[in-house]
């Protein structure tokens, strides 16, 4: 009984940023941007935060500082995709490259070659008083980090925002129909643009996660696909922000189990079989689930005539 | 007329490749309807896009209430009380009725209920019978262009304009639309009305401005014209009369036959019912109706794109209801698709590649199992000098060219790869009349030599002069198939509104 | 003529997109304490320094030419396989397996070529799989390719820990390949193999299929226009699955190339940016076939010039990726103004016309 719970409660560590990086994308996806560079979002996020955390001793200043990468790499592949017309698929993989070599660059600028790898406390547990006392629930939703709690409170405030106001009204319309919001007084590159860069604010903090929730350390493979996972979970959730909830908790409980069984070292079964599980799950997802809802014009550039 | 509402100065717009509009000047009055005439690329949507902030002039000046305004966007448009609504409706189809109107005029957290209800009371109050909750995609299109016409009035528009707004409307819907037209602007307000089709005209602008060319060719009050001189300042020449000799002639031998063919989905309603007709060898059939009633199903019916769920269709005998588009193809086939851009062309690949497009399984144009391109270019400029096409050499992009050219292309190898059947979806749409008049002698010059040929249009005039026989379509049935002299305009109107011979002919008799 | 000038305005402004990136990537080297200009001259001078350097170039170009190629022909078909990286490991796999299991027992030759088949079937087969996905489902090929690369890393690791381990079952990687199923040298005094002219074929291969045969030009046709396609007879499901498995098969013999060419052994983390270097390689390009054995060899002169900097300079390897990156964002960037002097210049000519 004991092992589920606190698998649970690695599930619902693990979803976290998976959960964070997929609002980022259904936010920027629902206004027609397919969120390519997702990846090296997260990969600027996770360099950004542990280097703000490090060299300032403090967390939050971390986070800001992820948030402040994420977003710089969000608004450059924003830059060349909505003002300058680029193919958003093929400038996602431009960022990936340019930030693998960037991050790696930059954290031998700062750092030198330390002897010893470089770590922060990761962030605390903070019980939340009472509630977690009660069983079960008490330790899998609220003996968590102050990460996700917020993170679950995103969700319904993404969800109010897309849904219940008129900017989530004009966010949504960009993806069906750019022109029609054009005509409606609406600047759809701004709106796209900025939706790209708010994506980067989430995804940047989803980086940090991984090296200052997780480990509390940075090398370059920390990401290693999680980010293609996120924006995987963004596509399975139908864009929908209680969608990528559900989907992220699916991919924490798979990721959890891997890393559980690699700990306890039992069983037969391969290791990697269970590290490649989550990425074969959106594979067999992807192909079993049928699409629907999906944003008229999805990764088709707005471009206007002049 | 006293100050003008509008008023716009010498506005010239180029274009990389077009100068669109060139020196424009026009004013609008206060509860004036003002016709824009002119053809297809004569610039007068782009002049309202202008005006409408959508594109910016590269030279000239807007006035608007005697003031100088610069407008940078549909924003400033509105502002100013200037509303557009597009040739193709700007609605988001995957969103409701008022999330569409109300987009970009609300701000903050929105109130679903309390503007629903609002815009339903506006919808009541000019009894346009728009379901204010329903989704647009489940909307007829009439209803769509309503839901339009609420949108600027939820703005408060002042100064409507609108781009071929009949296009897409039933006769009886055209009616109602410029009744309204004529009670708004009765109301103090104006209205610009773009359109090509001189009918309308007369019967609803106080003044007519013609544009041709990207220029003003001519402005003139309604009173003081006629048809022919709106012609003459709409084309500038005078058109080649077409003729067709011999009337129809039964005893041409047959050569499509489609018997009791339907196309029903799985537990849906049927897109295509129990067709059955034939067409005999150098024979048209004229296929009459409002866009949407299975035209298009029927063509691709036939091309082998869509199989029938019952009946069959033989071609010179031979059943070909199994056959797929490629084999159809080889059996002589020719499919003139109704948008052309989306269906008959490829916009990024050369003329040649285009010529090649239908025959990529055959062996016209095979040379050692590769494709011999010199053939195939030497076979392109070939048609481009018969079909006087405006292009340099077949290297060019069919995208480069005009739309006209472009139709001229796909007329040029359809003709061609149709050895025995030529289907033609709105061959003529969208073309100006010019070229109109060169696609409708080849569609003559191909039945002269004996090819049996489908034409759909929903112009009426064309379908009268070309087609030996004409069948009207309504929802996806034949409402009957006659000789022209059986038709009048008023009865085809009505074939076309789902009202039966039957019923036709009752009526007849009581009146 | 104008294809003429079309060809120079792409070199122009590719050329003014590379030394933009090499300038800005070169500016970070002073806060390392590297002397920028000196470093450039290092890097420069080192690559050309010597034939067996010179010779790198080709040996990096080779696999780069072929998962450039695999995104290039999807490309075409307007599909994405962004899983080049994991069809290439299925080809290494393949070809090391063969070439371990049966070098004993076959002449070499046929070994060899058993090896190069395997590789490509391996490869075919994940596209094949993708494309299926695509065309049966719906799928979208972009997620499901990019995912298969990581399950097929996985599984790699997998197979490299257990069945095909080392004899010593030391490190994670096989046996070294015996000499005999080498691909043969073709260049003394450099590591440069035969796998070099299989890439160049294979890109005129392609070239060939694309423009030159029906076949091809059906791919090209639904890419562009499905709609068209479709009613052009084409069964766009099938040039989906062909499409895919073509390029499988592509990625896939980059691994043989790579294992029974160059590495002689298959090792974890082998070439890890191969797929997604094919990428940029291909976008430089233009995805034309020809196009990409000069924009690989460019990634290759980067690669080897990075390699160089690293060794005599505290420059880190990771500069490569570095250059890589900010060269392919200005070379997108350059797009941008290409086009707009283009539409600038017709803009020009047609109003001197008037």
């Amino acid at each position: 009984m004991q092992s589920i719970i606190n698998l649970l409660t690695r599930a619902v560590f693990m979803s976290t940023p998976l959960i964070l990086g997929a609002l980022g994308e259904v936010i920027a996806e629902r206004t027609g941007m397919m969120m390519c560079a997702v990846e090296g979002i997260f990969l600027s996020g996770a360099w950004g935060g542990f280097v703000g955390a490090y060299l300032s001793g403090n967390m939050f200043v971390g986070f800001l500082s992820a948030m402040l990468c994420g977003m710089l790499v969000a608004l450059l592949y924003g830059f060349c995709t909505v003002y300058l017309g680029q193919h958003q698929i093929v400038m996602g993989t431009a960022v990936a490259i340019l930030m693998t070599g960037f991050c790696t660059f930059f954290y031998r600028i700062v750092f030198g070659t330390p002897t010893s790898p470089l770590k922060v406390n990761p962030l605390p547990v903070l019980r939340i008083p009472v509630l977690s006392k009660i069983p079960v629930i008490g330790q899998v939703i609220f003996s968590q980090n102050i990460i996700s709690y917020l993170t679950y409170l995103l969700v319904p405030c993404v969800f109010y925002l897309l849904y219940k106001t008129a900017l989530g009204l004009t966010i949504r319309s960009c993806g069906e129909n750019p022109e029609a919001v054009e005509v409606a007084g609406i600047n759809v590159r701004r709106i796209r643009f900025l939706a790209v860069g708010a994506a980067g604010i989430l995804g940047g903090i989803a980086g940090a996660y991984y090296s200052l929730c997780n480990v509390g350390m940075y090398n370059s493979e920390i990401i290693s696909g999680r980010g293609w996972i996120a924006f995987g979970i963004c596509f399975l959730g139908n864009w929908n922000p209680v969608g990528a909830l559900l989907f992220g908790i699916i991919f924490g409980i798979s990721d959890a189990i891997g890393i559980y069984i690699k700990a306890l070292g039992v069983s037969g079964i391969p290791s990697e079989l269970f590290s490649a599980l989550p990425y074969f799950l959106v594979i067999v997802l992807t192909a079993m689930k049928k699409q629907f809802n999906v944003p008229a014009k999805l990764g088709v550039n707005y471009i206007k005539e002049d | 007329m006293g100050q003008p509402v509008v008023e716009l100065k010498h506005i010239s717009k180029r274009f990389a490749k077009v100068l669109a509009n060139d020196d424009i000047s026009m004013q609008i009055g206060k509860g004036e309807v003002v016709a824009l005439l002119g053809e297809n690329g004569a610039g007068k949507s782009t002049i309202m896009k202008i005006l409408y902030g959508l594109y910016h002039e590269t030279s000239g000046e807007i006035w608007v209430d005697g003031v100088q305004r610069r407008i940078n966007s549909p924003k400033d448009a509105m502002d100013l009380g200037i509303s557009m609504i597009q040739q193709h409706f700007s609605l988001v189809e995957a969103h409701t009725v008022t999330e569409n109107i109300i987009l970009g005029t609300v701000k903050g957290k929105i109130d679903y209920a309390k503007e629903e209800a609002e815009i339903q009371r506006l919808s009541d109050e000019y009894q346009f019978g728009v379901p204010a909750g329903a989704l647009v995609r489940d909307l007829p299109v009439g209803i769509q262009q309503k839901v339009e016409i609420l949108k600027a009035l939820h703005r408060q528009t002042r100064i409507l304009i609108m781009d071929e707004p009949t296009a897409v409307l039933m006769p009886q819907e055209i009616d109602t639309l410029m009744t309204f037209v004529r009670k708004f602007a009765s109301e103090g307000n104006s209205v610009i009305f773009i359109t090509h089709k001189m009918k309308e005209v007369m019967e609803v602008a106080d003044r007519i401005i013609i544009m041709r060319n990207g220029k003003i060719s001519g402005e003139v009050r309604k009173e003081e014209t006629d048809t022919k001189e709106l012609a003459r300042l709409m084309i500038g020449h005078e058109l080649e009369i077409l003729s067709k000799e011999n009337a129809a002639d039964d005893s041409k031998a047959i050569r499509l036959q489609v018997k009791n063919v339907s196309v029903r989905p799985k537990n849906g309603v049927p897109i295509l019912e129990n067709l059955n007709f034939d067409i005999g060898k150098g024979e048209i059939l004229g296929v009459a109706g409002v866009s949407g009633n299975g035209q298009q199903e029927l063509c691709e019916m036939l091309c082998g794109a869509l199989t029938p769920t019952e009946g069959s269709v033989l071609l010179d005998g031979e059943d070909i209801t199994e056959k797929g588009v490629a084999k159809r193809i080889a059996a002589g086939i020719g499919y003139c698709a109704s948008d052309r851009f989306r269906y008959g062309m490829v916009a990024n690949m050369t003329l040649a590649e285009n010529m090649m497009l239908k025959a990529s399984f055959l062996k016209k144009w095979d040379r050692h199992g590769l494709i011999n391109w010199g053939a195939v270019r030497r076979y392109t400029e070939e048609k481009i000098r018969q079909y006087q096409i405006k292009a340099p050499d077949a290297s060019v992009t069919a995208g480069s060219l005009s739309g006209g050219n472009q139709q001229k292309v796909v007329v040029a190898r359809e003709a061609d790869m149709g050895e025995k059947l030529i289907i033609f979806d709105q061959p003529t749409r969208g073309l100006d009349l010019g070229a109109i008049n060169n696609v409708q002698k080849v569609i003559l010059e191909e039945r002269a030599a004996g090819k049996s040929v489908l034409l759909v249009s929903t112009e009426l005039s064309e379908v009268f002069e070309l087609a030996d026989r004409i069948a009207v379509m309504y929802q996806g049935r034949f409402m009957g198939i006659f000789r022209p002299s059986e038709l009048t305009t008023e009865k085809i109107g009505m074939l076309m509104a789902g009202v039966t011979p039957e019923e036709i002919k009752r009526k007849e008799t009581e009146a | 003529m104008n294809n003429r000038r079309s060809v120079l305005s792409l070199l122009g402004w590719t050329a003014l997109a590379f030394v933009l990136g090499m300038v800005v990537c070169f500016s970070f080297l002073p806060l390392m304490g590297v002397n920028a200009w000196e470093a450039f001259k290092t890097m420069f001078g080192g690559v050309f320094a010597d034939t067996f350097t010179m010779g790198n170039i080709l040996v990096k170009m080779t696999p780069l030419i072929l998962t450039g190629l695999a995104f290039a022909f999807t490309f075409k078909a307007n599909l994405y396989n962004i899983g080049a990286q994991g069809q290439f490991y299925v080809g290494c796999i393949c070809a090391a397996a063969t070439s371990l299991s049966l070098a004993d027992r076959l002449p070499a030759p046929l070994v060899i070529a058993l090896a190069c088949l395997t590789s490509m079937l391996g490869g075919a087969v994940i596209g094949f799989i993708i494309g299926f996905l695509k065309a049966k489902f719906n799928a979208n090929e972009f997620l499901v390719s990019m995912m298969s690369t990581y399950v097929i890393i996985y599984i790699m690791q997998l197979l490299l820990r257990t069945v095909l381990q080392e004899s010593k079952h030391e490190y994670i990687k096989t046996d070294k390949l015996p000499k005999s199923v080498w691909l043969p040298k073709i260049i003394s005094g450099t590591s440069v193999s035969l796998g070099i002219v299989f890439s160049i074929a294979a890109a005129i291969i392609v070239w060939i299929i694309l423009y030159k045969t029906t076949f091809g030009f059906r791919i090209r046709v639904t890419g562009m226009n499905m709609e068209a396609a479709r009613l052009s007879g084409i069964n766009t499901k099938v040039e989906f699955m062909a499409a895919f498995a073509i390029s499988g098969a592509i990625a896939g013999l980059a691994g043989f190339a790579e294992v029974n060419g160059m590495q002689h052994m298959l090792l974890t983390g082998l070439d890890s940016d191969v797929g997604s270097y094919g990428i940029g390689i291909a976008i430089m390009a233009d995805a034309n076939p020809i196009g990409v054995i000069f924009s690989a060899m460019l990634f290759g002169i980067l690669q080897v010039g990075g390699t160089v900097l690293s060794h005599s300079t505290d420059a880190p390897a990771s500069i490569i990726d570095l250059m890589l990156g900010f060269v392919m964002l200005f070379v997108l960037i350059s797009f941008f103004f290409r086009r707009k002097t283009e539409l600038a210049r017709l803009k020009k000519k047609k109003a001197g016309e008037e």
